[in-house]
């Protein structure tokens, strides 16, 4: 990822390990929270400015009312901590676009070009024989998903396994085009849910998403196919 | 036609206007990002990043946990 000096943000990160102590060790602009609950909140309203907040936030409101409330509070959840995080460092940055994620060092990339791509192909179709092999909504079903999202998580968290070029801005008329047709397969999935008899009885007149997997997923097979896929689809995710 | 198919319809639809649209990106010089793009520039933001990778992971979860 090409970018020309070093912020806050990145010499954090290059001091990664020296700050744990708190303040006093050379990265003080980097760990400085709002400390009174005005501060926090205003941090809150400031994070609130970022889409994937709101995406999130309606993602954990729907899911809630369709039945899995758990799932709707980890959402919320991760929303707010989100917005807030977002909130702290725009108060910190006034004025300026968010902290980019910062790449990992070049050793890393290297390691990572090292590391077999077919040893990660046989632990993905390992991850989707073994999970998938486990009936729907089961406890081992449902610890081995929350176990590589966690993962998965946590390895974005920390940035980008390897370093990307920037880019630059994306076509205004390209990305309007893919929101339209994104936000409208959206909507469409949505009237489908509101048309059902409740929101958690199916519909064959107004199918989910859902309720057309169904068949598919009620099969061993075809759970370790649908899973390889979110498996794979994750990878791609972690490596943007 | 009933409301099932149309339902499915409106579906592929949507399918086919990413195919499309990803098609028109990488095979020809419109001026329109493709979907990798997209998420790239979704992702630069540590905000974004952890967002759209915890969508994902819900995407896990509506369909196989508890």
């Amino acid at each position: 990822m090409s970018r020309a000096a070093p912020g806050p943000e990145d010499r954090h990160v290059q001091n990664r390990g020296t700050d744990s102590g708190g303040t006093a060790t050379g990265c003080a602009e980097a760990v400085v929270a709002p400390a009174r609950p005005a501060g926090r909140a205003l941090a809150a309203l400031a994070g609130l400015r970022t889409p994937v907040v709101w995406i999130l936030l309606a993602i954990a409101f729907f899911t809630s009312i369709s039945g899995k409330p758990v799932d709707g509070v980890l959402m919320l959840i991760v929303a707010v901590g989100l917005a807030w995080d977002a909130g702290r460092r725009a108060l910190r940055q006034p004025g300026g676009e968010e902290a980019v994620a910062p790449a990992r060092a070049d050793r890393r990339a290297v390691g990572r070009r090292r590391f077999p791509i077919l040893g990660l192909l046989a632990a993905g179709v390992v991850y989707a024989v073994v999970a998938g092999s486990f009936s729907r909504y089961s406890w081992p079903a449902t610890a081995g998903i929350i176990g590589l999202g966690t993962i998965v998580v946590l390895i974005g968290w920390h940035g980008p396994v390897r370093a990307r070029p920037d880019g630059g801005r994306l076509p205004v008329a390209g990305t309007l085009a893919w929101l339209v047709v994104l936000v409208a397969g959206c909507l469409w999935e949505l009237s489908a849910l509101l048309q059902q008899p409740s929101l958690t009885t199916d519909s064959y007149a107004h199918p989910t998403i859902s309720t057309l997997t169904d068949p598919l997923l009620a099969t061993s097979p075809g759970r370790m196919l649908i899973l390889f896929a979110w498996v794979a689809f994750g990878w791609y995710l972690v490596e943007r | 036609m009933n409301y099932h198919n149309v339902t499915i319809a409106g579906y592929v639809l949507a399918v086919a206007g990413i195919v499309l649209l990803q098609l028109l990106a990488t095979r020809t010089r419109a001026p329109i990002p493709s979907l990798g793009d997209l998420f790239t520039r979704a992702m630069r933001s540590r905000t974004g990043r952890v967002g759209v990778l915890v969508a994902w992971a819900w995407i896990g979860l509506h369909f196989f946990a508890r």
